[in-house]
């Protein structure tokens, strides 16, 4: 079953002077519980694809559906509250908000979806401790790796209960050790949970766990390969 | 969790939330304490308008004050003190003679405000008794008693128990005069006043003048409270002959001089809290800059504009009132310590009392001013928020949570 | 020196909007407080110059000890001192005045007044008074008439051509009575003179207290305030010890304690004022500093020493400082000269108590230099005592900490 139809899906940057094709024509389908990897080099579209997948960016032309929903056609207030119910989001830094506990930075998604407290509260013990961290749930990033941050950041993405989770190089600033870990998580919630997920990385880690991989260039797909 | 999210915000940098709260609270205490400061001087001079000048009402034959003239006489002014104080919230009232004349030593003379008073009513009307700083106030024993103020003494070159003639027109306008021993001098806060006036008693005058016993330029009210709307009002139903007038009405200048003063010091806060704002502007805008990735994230994983704005705006007004209630506290026991202790400005003293001002300042705020500052900080935090808001809500969360 | 100056600058604008925001809060506070002071000076100003011409001069001379015991005893003779003045340099106008207490009376009514003899036209040339008159003429030289103070006409219900009663003690005690025809009413416009103040002239004043060729003060004029010290001494060293010479700031002591407590009023608001934004001035210094520690960190490792940077850093917080100062003299300059040429006049309440206390009712302001270039100087210390953060700041710098920051 398919939640994320991408279709002729072009990004044009500075259409006057030097028109860049950031994505061109891109056509894709994505479906529930994928473990997909977008890979390419600098400059291929991945970052770009996947913001306007996410509903970051607008598409030049061309159309995202996500169950049915033509998001590239929603208010920018719309698109804010489409994603805050419907999207997981794990970047390379800034994950987490410093002034919050891990906890707290879990639980404050569900708080502006309008959750009640108890449910809150279970959900949050339950999402820490399915990434490893339910001793850590008091700390502040600041007091975490950069793996636990990670890892705290895929409960907080999970805590929406999101369609799917978009990563963006999760992994491109931790070492061998950390990125394993939190792969494995990831790798385990798509298996028993089968939560999607959409990756946009360089790491060849993350590839060889990847279930798909689509190869971008110039902003078109070269190549579309399930394992 | 936006409010706490807000709060300790402020304290990621707490050198820099220092320095905008230390000068949030010191503009904050700067202004209420000048505000009580003032009002400490203008309330001291209205309770000694009231209660050595002026009292709080006054009534007199119609036209005379416009004209001072010695035949405007209240025809029955003990009747009419009597029936005063029957009215209620009347403390207490008295009736005088007023004659403009020239009073003389043997050194000098002088034109003064010559007042002949009922002593027994007189002491329950004005504190003048107790500003006597040597000898005795005028009662019902001496003959011809004067009472004097320091200054005049020093300028008749008299001293207790001394003689000064005082020279009157009588009832037909014939010159006449006595002599008056000196058997109390007195000293206020205003010079002015103390150089015009002299006191002696009311039956002497009119002995000398040929006035009858009930006759009376001036009857003297004073009330429970400081509110003479009511009860001036109630009077002039009463005696609709004569003129009955409240000391604002009396003295427009001193009514004036609580409102200009109270407009002043509104405005002196205002200034304060704009001066502030430019900081309060500078330092958010700084914050903003610096949290562009988390500002993107936040909005990239669903916090909406609506949201960021109130993140920011409780921020701001965090940062302000936390300056501008510690500002209050901090006002507030400095206020309370010299209510009670007094600031002498002694140095000031001669200047002061020329205008009629004591030299002690006993500073008073109301909780309506500082309730009303709380909310203008609050206000000024709102409104500097908004170009910082404004700023972060301009943001393209895709832009701002990239790494590069 | 040019090009720490330019390096200086430069780094001033690199975040331009933070650099303007802190300029503008030192522009705000410097036009609100050179308004301020401008409007302070200028009524101080107002206030003296009504007082030196319409009453006290600029310049007095009494028989010593008048001034601590203002009775007709205590007066001066004045053909000896007279000759004297003639040799003095500088006087622009000399005007005799004899003044005492004495009880006037009507057909009606009876009340204590104030009596002035003068020479009515050199008084006349100092004070103006003729322009007062609202009703008959003022008095000419030889005139046997008195000119009332209106309000004081009306209460003794005198008009032109009725008769004024005087009695009172003279010199040395002798009884003093007259008869005089009201040739003139005038309308003072301080309330208090208005009701006390006769005047006629200085012979007849002399006549009715017994008091020939006698003055209680002799009212002195010069050109201006400048030149007053150097008469004034002159004075002094001319006229011997029985005579006490006066300038217009002791004669109105307590007036000028009053100016100088406003003054201090006016310090303290000021400032406030320069303290609050001496804080923001402060916290953009500190931003700026924290933002570029790596920056820093690379200056002094690539050769740079530390000390040539605490300077260009004090003369970017001393920049910072001047534009905001020298904004916002430009700007309240003319605004201080359109209100010099265009007053703001009082209304209501405030007008009357101005009147009452014999002031126009006007807002005046001044344009001293001094209104001006103490913004300029208070500013300016405040930068350099906070310039003094960034130096210490770089003393203390650690290369290595800095460079990895």
């Amino acid at each position: 079953m398919s939640i994320i139809e991408i279709k002729d899906l072009t990004k044009v940057y500075d259409a006057k002077s030097l028109p860049v094709h950031a994505v061109n024509g891109v056509n894709l389908t994505i479906e529930t519980g994928e473990f997909t990897a977008i890979v390419g080099p600098s400059g291929s579209g991945k970052t770009t694809l996947l913001n306007i997948v996410g509903g970051l960016d607008d598409p030049t032309s061309g159309d995202v559906i996500i169950d049915g929903i033509k998001i590239n056609e929603l208010s920018s207030r719309q698109k804010t509250d489409f994603r805050m119910r419907n999207i997981g989001f794990v970047f390379q830094a800034y994950n987490l908000i410093p002034v919050f506990t891990s906890r707290e930075n879990v639980e404050f998604i569900m708080h502006l979806q309008g959750k009640p407290k108890d449910e809150r509260e279970s959900r949050t013990n339950e999402l820490l401790e399915a990434v490893g961290l339910g001793d850590r749930m008091n700390s502040r990033p600041n007091k975490l790796s950069g793996g636990q941050q990670q890892r705290v950041a895929v409960a907080r993405a999970l805590a929406s209960k999101p369609k799917f989770i978009l990563a963006d190089e999760p992994t491109a600033n931790l070492d061998s050790k950390s990125t394993e870990n939190l792969l494995e998580i990831m790798e385990k919630l798509n298996k028993e949970e089968n939560i999607t997920f959409i990756f946009s990385t360089h790491d060849q880690r993350v590839v060889n766990k990847a279930k798909r991989v689509i190869t971008l260039q110039d902003g078109a797909i070269i190549s579309d390969i399930r394992n | 969790m936006i409010p706490s999210f807000a709060w300790r915000n402020l304290w990621r940098n707490k050198l820099r939330s220092f320095i905008i709260i230390a000068a949030v609270t010191l503009g904050i205490f700067a202004g209420i304490f000048l505000t009580a400061f003032i009002n400490g001087m203008v309330n001291s001079r209205i309770q000694s308008i009231i209660s050595t000048e002026m009292s709080h009402i006054q009534i007199h034959q119609s036209g005379f004050l416009d004209n001072d003239q010695f035949s405007l006489l209240i025809e029955n002014a003990d009747s009419v003190v009597r029936l005063v104080c029957e009215t209620p919230d009347v403390v207490a009232a008295s009736k005088r003679i007023i004659i403009n004349s020239m009073v003389a030593s043997a050194e000098t003379g002088t034109g003064v405000k010559i007042i002949g008073i009922d002593p027994e009513n007189e002491i329950k009307v004005t504190e003048l008794s107790s500003k006597i700083i040597s000898g005795k106030y005028i009662d019902s024993t001496d003959h011809n008693p004067v009472v004097i103020s320091e200054r005049l003494a020093g300028k008749l070159k008299v001293s207790l128990k001394n003689k000064i003639i005082i020279t009157v027109q009588d009832v037909n306008k014939n010159i006449t005069g006595g002599a008056f021993r000196i058997v109390g001098i007195f000293r206020t806060d205003n010079s002015m006043f103390d150089e015009a006036n002299i006191f002696v008693r009311g039956t002497d005058l009119s002995r000398l003048t040929g006035l009858k016993k009930h006759e009376g330029h001036e009857v003297a009210i004073l009330l429970k409270k400081n509110e003479t709307d009511d009860v001036t009002k109630t009077l002039s139903g009463l005696f609709p002959n004569l003129e009955v007038k409240s000391w604002k009405q009396l003295s427009p200048e001193a009514g004036y001089l609580v409102s200009a003063m109270n407009q002043y010091m509104f405005i002196f806060i205002i200034v304060i809290l704009i001066a502030l704002c430019f900081g309060i502007i500078n330092t958010m805008l700084m914050v903003i800059m610096e949290r562009i990735h988390e500002l993107g994230m936040l909005m990239a994983i669903g916090m909406n504009r609506a949201r960021v704005f109130a993140m920011i705006m409780l921020e701001t007004v965090f940062l302000s009132l936390t300056g501008g209630i510690t500002g209050l506290i901090l006002g507030y026991t400095a206020i309370k310590y010299f209510a009670k202790a007094g600031i002498n400005l002694y140095f000031w003293k001669e200047a002061f009392s020329e205008l009629g001002y004591s030299s002690y300042i006993y500073p008073v705020i109301d909780s309506k001013t500082m309730i009303i500052t709380a909310i203008l900080v609050m206000i000024a935090g709102i409104f500097s928020a908004l170009y910082p808001a404004y700023k972060a809500l301009k943001l393209n969360p895709s832009e701002a949570i990239r790494t590069q | 020196m040019n090009d720490y100056l330019k390096f200086a600058w430069r780094n001033l604008w690199r975040n331009k909007r933070r650099t303007l925001i802190t300029t503008a809060s030192i522009f705000f506070g410097v036009i609100l407080s050179t308004v301020m002071s401008s409007m302070q000076e200028g009524s101080y100003a107002m206030y003296i110059k009504t007082i030196v011409n319409f009453y006290s001069g600029y310049l007095q001379i009494h028989s010593k000890g008048y001034w601590n015991d203002k009775v007709i005893n205590n007066s001066l003779e004045y053909p000896s001192v007279k000759s004297e003045l003639s040799e003095v340099k500088g006087i622009t106008a000399i005007a005799p005045r004899l003044e005492n207490y004495a009880l006037a009376s009507s057909e009606e009514i009876t009340k204590g007044v104030m009596v002035i003899g003068i020479a009515p036209r050199v008084e006349d040339g100092i004070t103006n008074l003729s322009k007062r008159i609202i009703k008959g003429t003022f008095l000419i030289n030889g005139d046997n008439g008195v000119v009332l103070g209106s309000t004081l006409a009306k209460y003794l219900k005198l008009d032109i051509n009725d008769t004024l009663v005087l009695l009172s003690q003279g010199y040395h005690g002798i009884g003093a009575a007259g008869k005089y025809p009201v040739t003139g009413i005038i309308k003072q416009p301080s309330p208090d003179l208005d009701r006390t103040v006769v005047y006629m002239n200085l012979t007849n004043c002399q006549d009715l207290f017994s008091a020939p060729d006698r003055l209680t003060s002799i009212v002195i004029m010069v050109r201006n305030n400048a030149e007053m010290p150097e008469v004034k001494n002159e004075l002094i060293s001319k006229l011997g010890s029985n005579l006490e010479v006066m300038d217009w700031k002791e004669i109105n002591s307590i007036l000028m304690k009053q100016i100088d407590s406003d003054r201090a009023s006016g310090m303290i608001i000021k400032g406030v004022l320069y303290m609050i934004i001496a804080f923001g001035i402060f916290g953009t210094v500190l931003m700026m500093m924290m933002e570029r520690r790596k920056e820093f960190g690379v200056i002094v490792a690539i050769g740079m020493q530390k000390y040539k940077l605490s300077y260009v850093l004090i003369l970017e917080t001393v920049l910072l400082g001047l534009v905001g100062v020298i904004s916002g003299i430009a700007v309240s300059i003319p605004i201080t000269w359109y209100f010099i040429f265009h007053p703001i006049p009082f209304t209501g309440q405030a007008a009357e108590t101005m009147l009452q206390m014999g002031f126009e009712p006007v807002m005046s302001f001044s344009m001293t230099p001094s209104v001006f270039y103490n913004q300029a100087v208070t500013i300016l210390i405040f930068t350099m005592i906070i310039g003094l953060y960034p130096v210490y700041n770089i003393y203390r710098l650690k290369i290595n900490n800095a460079l990895h920051s």
